[in-house]
């Protein structure tokens, strides 16, 4: 569905996309990651036709967006950062006006913009001015817009900023919903948002790709080591001796808590598990145990580590 | 053309949802009527009716309410989308950045005209007024507003042209109403210079004597060839500098 290959984008002098390149499948849903200002948005721009490339190619659904941008934005809904409308126009007014922009068939538009309505959450709004409408139903609004024409890829910028949490729960609901029909590309800065809704990740920093691929990949590619935390009632060195001890555990560090409980931290090899082996132990030992857990890297631990890697590699 | 049309339609829509476009007409119509009022008492004298038709379209008033209105009614044209980020929306829909040019200078031409429309009365009151042996001659109001017809293709132009290379509207209509003043002062230069050559250029390029002859019932194809084309050219600049403004 999308195609990008190098591209490169300066601003006086300034590179926002330095040499990217990757692919989305039809059907996909993936999330485009990274700080401000990594370049998300200036990509986007590019896929949508409204920025040209300096160097490179792009192309959606097989059109190039530099030769055939007609085409490609038939194919795209997108909707902007901070979703931008006409605040003295109504609801019904802006989307009828859309609808027929984007070549939805004139004895069509009535229903598809009712059908939009109601998939957006917007019943009842139809005779609402833009501008006297809340944040959260300018977003759906602009989501209406964006999904009017029935675009096989929807290109959405952060769609959830400014948003209040209960908000932010509806319009990745909506996302989700729309995944079963559309190819879907969304970029967003925040993590949980892309663990929730997407299948892939893009991360993008300073312009340049650091790593494409699942979430649950991405963890892996830094899970070199996991980490077990438990807490047991038991001396302080012989719990070090004896759990240090147990096969697949590289390093102990034991923490005694003002109630006289250990909280210890074991860092593990690879994908071993040693939980078993740990329980086992502790019962010979007949110690009290209260908690044995395994803490899996979050997606946000593995962007963090990513992003301080690709820097690290920039300043060394 | 379709989207072209739509577009169109936006932009009529647009102006009138606006206060600017109302408040413009009220500005332009009580400027008017000031206008009217000196062309009835010019007629209550001594002269003909005839007289006073290029009286409407050549004092003062007229260049006043020309050249403040055509500067405010496109302001907002481009650079009101540029800061709401709308422009983005708009041009990332199927719609070609030739048809959207045309589109808002057609919707601001509208404007304009429905902005003249209401002094079509003028005429006819004359009509009323005048001595039976000077009757205003219809020939001559229809001149005349064609004379008004070609000095707003090429100002509003001027004005978009203005609201495309910034996103701040009152930079826009201080440009626009600075370039529009500029040629209507330059056609002055035929009565401050001796050079032949520049009373030559000077009242080639006079709106000021265009629009008297026009109001006079002389009918240069040169001068409309004159505002057609600088018209063509200024609205192929606003193309290419929207086509520009993304590349920065």
């Amino acid at each position: 569905m999308i195609k990008v290959s190098h591209l490169t984008r300066r601003f006086a002098g300034v590179t926002a996309v330095d040499d990217i390149s990757f692919e989305v499948g039809r059907g996909e849903v993936v999330g485009f990651l990274g700080p401000n200002g990594a370049g998300k948005t200036t990509t986007l721009r590019i896929l949508t036709g409204f920025l040209p490339a300096t160097a490179g190619d792009a192309w959606v659904a097989g059109h190039n967006v530099r030769t055939d941008d007609m085409a490609v934005r038939r194919r795209i809904g997108y909707l902007p950062e901070n979703c931008p409308l006409y605040p003295e126009m109504r609801v019904d007014e802006y989307l009828g006006y859309r609808a027929a922009l984007k070549g939805v068939a004139a004895r069509r538009i009535r229903r598809r913009v009712a059908e939009v309505r109601e998939q957006c959450g917007l019943d009842g709004m139809g005779r609402r001015l833009i501008g006297q409408l809340s944040k959260g139903y300018r977003q759906r609004v602009g989501m209406a817009d964006a999904l009017v024409h029935q675009p096989p890829l929807l290109i959405l910028d952060e769609p959830t900023i400014g948003l209040d949490p209960a908000q932010i729960r509806e319009v990745r609901g909506l996302i989700r919903s729309l995944a079963t029909q559309h190819t879907i590309l969304l970029s967003t800065h925040i993590l949980p948002e892309v663990e929730m809704t997407c299948q892939r990740v893009l991360i993008l920093n300073r312009g340049r790709m650091v790593a494409s691929n699942t979430a649950g990949d991405l963890q892996a590619l830094i899970a070199g080591q996991g980490t077990v935390a438990l807490e047991v009632e038991a001396p302080e060195a012989a719990v070090r001796d004896a759990l240090g001890s147990v096969p697949g555990v590289r390093a102990c560090t034991v923490a005694r808590g003002e109630d006289g409980w250990l909280a210890v931290t074991l860092t593990c090899a690879g994908a071993a598990d040693p939980r078993p082996d740990l329980f086992a132990r502790v019962v010979q030992e007949g110690w009290r145990l209260r908690e044995l857990r395994r803490e899996r890297h979050r997606l946000e631990d593995v962007f963090v580590a990513l992003i301080r890697r690709e820097d690290g590699e920039a300043a060394g | 053309m379709r989207t072209f049309l739509l577009q169109w339609r936006r932009e009529m829509a647009a102006a009138f949802l606006s206060p600017i476009a109302w408040v413009l007409m009220a500005f332009f119509l009580a400027v008017m009527g000031f206008s009217f009022w000196f062309m009835a008492d010019l007629l209550a004298g001594e002269g003909g009716g005839s007289q006073a038709v290029s009286e409407l379209f050549g004092s003062i008033f007229f260049w006043i309410a020309v050249l403040v209105s055509v500067p405010v009614l496109t302001m907002r044209l481009f650079a009101e989308e540029k800061r709401t980020g709308t422009f983005e929306v708009l041009m990332t829909a199927p719609i070609s950045t030739p048809a959207v040019v045309l589109a808002k200078f057609a919707g601001a031409l509208g404007t304009y005209a429905l902005m003249w429309a209401p002094t079509l009365i003028y005429p006819v009151l004359l009509h009323g007024l005048a001595a039976s042996d000077a009757p205003p001659d219809l020939r001559l109001v229809a001149t005349g507003y064609l004379g008004a017809l070609l000095i707003g293709l090429l100002f509003i132009a001027i004005g978009l042209l203005a609201s495309a290379l910034t996103r701040n509207q009152v930079a826009a209509a201080i440009a626009s109403f600075a370039v529009c003043c500029l040629l209507f002062m330059a056609g002055f230069l035929p009565y401050l210079s001796r050079h032949p050559w520049v009373q030559r250029a000077g009242s080639y390029a006079s709106p000021v004597i265009h629009l008297l002859d026009l109001s006079r019932g002389t009918i240069d194809s040169g001068t409309v060839a004159f505002y057609v084309l600088n018209t063509a050219l200024v609205l192929f600049a606003t193309v290419r500098a929207v086509e520009a403004g993304r590349w920065r």
